[in-house]
């Protein structure tokens, strides 16, 4: 594993932080630095970025540096040139007040979609990535549903236009007790019919006839 | 009214012009094998850009699986890529057995390489028939089916279902398979390599195949390592990257077997490929099912094993860890755990935060196919409308697996 040591005497001499457990190095990377590791590790032979993790700590019991942490496995891929199968995580703890690192895309294109994902379900924004973009929850879902005080079940659902889905109504609706299904932010929760009667009321005093 | 038929031609011939077109192919699309939306800009036929949309089967499975117990999570692994679903499984298990340091038996380790090297064909010849299918051709895909219902009804006799098996358990398996599974795999077995024959003579060499496939959607190996692309396409690409032999887990490093490898990287490369796999897994069954001997199927350790059945009348003890481990789960120790694997797609992992309790803390899937299916871009570029179809069924998304 030359290509690991050779990583780890590049991180120990800069003082990086390192942690082994079960087989498996992580290497605490500080967030200014970030860019100049990608470029020096690529230049090294770490040719392929396999995973960009994203991980929210605000409930782990441990204290940890930062509330969440990104990371970028590093990959000497064994099967291609002088690849040995290195592997290591590039560890960047990211402060909840300023959510943001820069991006590993311009070196490791791959790392387009990964980034993506962590900044649509956790909503840490890479710097320098060219299409930073929501890509797996709807357009109009508001909040990162990965961090951990994003709540789970008994939430309505509120959409940036005022639409909302209310559990309650909902589960009443599929019983066949309430008509409701989605209402409104603002209006009283009366369900569908009572929304249509808005509609054709507000349509009346424009003057169309509905 | 009648109609017009006096309308005058116009006196100088029209100016031909000639401007982008921007096309929407999917959600809903027979070709883009689940909800894909690929909006791509065409100038005639050739397309200029594209950009895939995903996210129509989104489901929040890392969230879910934050908030259920170790064991109930094998409710959703297979849910994700449902086509080779053994591999999420076994995935998930590994990572969960690096954490608690569990040992699984030799005759569990073998018979989950049976098992997930059975779905692997029955992925593969998915993949085949659904592709040649894109390409027109639908004879392949009848008789490809033969043998994966042959495989899938295997898989229902020993799990119960024929996708979503459940069957791995952390430090095992779920139960023992049945006495006459052997036999019964053994029949399958000896007439295989003969069928996978007979696919490859359907349309290797045909020309109509070699003109569609041919220096299609090339891939370079170093752009395919940088696009982050693994599992077949890549191989296709020549790079000689299988997790499997890389990186051996859960008991590869026993086996005998070949990666094969294309040269060119074209649709032509990945298509061949994944029929040399399906060889390739045949010739690991094949030891596999010599290596099978009796024995236990599960870790004891009371700790994240249940008790066997029998013991619960005669042992208080059994029967409080049997209690405990049904209503709470087991509870492993503080830590972070990952194990990379291969599934038919390409590198597979599951990234497992222990925080102590009898939740997941945080697990992160990365899906193969989310990956892959960047490569989508580079590899369709300046290639006909047509040939674009057939390069997004070789680069072979599971929508389910994208979207998890």
């Amino acid at each position: 594993m030359a290509l690991l040591d050779k990583a780890k005497e590049y991180a120990s001499e800069r003082g990086y932080g390192i942690e082994e457990v079960h087989g498996l190095v992580w290497i605490d990377v500080p967030r200014e630095d970030l860019e100049s590791f990608f470029t020096e590790m690529q230049a090294a032979g770490f040719n392929y970025l396999a995973n960009v993790i994203g991980i929210d700590y605000a409930e782990y019991p441990e204290s940890r540096p930062q509330r969440f942490a990104v990371l970028f496995e590093m990959v000497a891929m064994k099967g291609w040139r002088d690849g040995d199968g290195s592997r290591f995580f590039a560890r960047v703890w990211v402060p909840e007040k300023d959510p943001q690192l820069p991006s590993a895309t311009p070196l490791y294109s791959g790392a387009g979609f990964l980034e993506r994902e962590v900044y649509d379900l956790l909503g840490i924004r890479f710097e320098g990535h060219p299409d930073l973009r929501k890509i797996l929850t709807p357009e109009d879902l508001e909040g990162h549903p990965l961090r951990k005080d994003y709540p789970l079940g008994e939430t309505p659902t509120i959409f940036r236009d005022g639409r909302y889905i209310d559990p309650e109504q909902f589960r009443a609706s599929i019983a066949g007790k309430d008509a409701g299904l989605t209402g409104r932010k603002g209006g009283a929760r009366r369900g569908y019919e009572a929304y249509f009667e808005d509609v054709r009321r507000a349509a009346v005093k424009d003057g169309e006839d509905v | 009214m009648r109609p017009k038929t006096d309308v005058p031609l116009p006196e100088e011939p029209r100016e031909l012009r000639s401007e982008l077109m921007v096309l929407n192919v999917g959600p809903q699309h027979p070709s883009t094998h689940g909800v894909l939306r690929v909006v791509v800009t065409i100038a005639g036929e050739e397309i200029i850009d594209l950009e895939p949309h995903i996210g129509y089967l989104h489901s929040g499975f890392e969230k879910t699986m934050e908030n259920r117990s170790y064991t109930q999570n094998f409710t959703y692994t297979p849910r994700m890529d449902y086509v080779h679903s053994f591999a999420h499984d076994m995935a998930y298990a590994l990572a969960v057995e690096k954490l608690l340091g569990a040992r699984v038996p030799e005759r569990a380790e073998t018979l989950r390489i049976i098992l997930n090297e059975l779905s692997r064909i029955a992925s593969h010849l998915l993949f085949v028939a659904s592709g040649l299918l894109d390409l027109g051709a639908m004879t392949p895909f009848f008789y490809a089916f033969r043998e994966r219902e042959a495989i899938l009804d295997l898989f229902e006799w020993v799990t119960g279902q024929r996708f979503h098996h459940n069957y791995v358990r952390v430090g095992g398996l779920k139960e023992d398979v049945p006495e006459e599974f052997v036999p019964e795999l053994k029949k399958f077995l000896s007439g295989f390599l003969a069928k996978v024959d007979d696919y490859q003579g359907m349309f290797d060499g045909s020309p109509i195949f070699v003109s569609r496939a041919r220096d299609i959607g090339v891939i370079p190996p170093d752009v395919a390592i940088n696009l982050g692309l693994t599992g077949g396409s890549l191989r296709a690409s020549g790079v000689d990257y299988d997790v499997r032999k890389a990186h051996p887990y859960g008991g590869y490093e026993k086996y005998e077997f070949d990666v094969p490898l294309g040269t060119r990287g074209d649709t032509y490369d990945r298509m061949v490929i994944r029929l040399e796999e399906m060889r390739q897994s045949h010739r690991i069954i094949e030891q596999a099912v010599e290596r099978l001997e009796p024995g236990p199927i599960r870790d004891a350790d009371p700790h994240y094993s249940l008790p066997p059945r029998e013991m619960l009348g005669s042992s208080m003890e059994a029967l409080i860890y049997h209690f405990k481990l049904v209503t709470e789960g087991f509870h492993p120790p503080l830590g972070e755990a990952y194990v990379p694997t291969e599934s038919a797609r390409g590198e597979l992992s599951y990234y497992v935060v222990s925080d102590g309790g009898s939740m997941p803390y945080r697990v992160k899937i990365r899906t193969p196919e989310f990956v892959n299916i960047q490569s989508l871009k580079y590899a369709a570029k300046g290639h006909q409308f047509a040939d674009f179809i057939a390069i997004l069924a070789t680069l072979d998304p599971v929508l389910g697996g994208i979207d998890r």
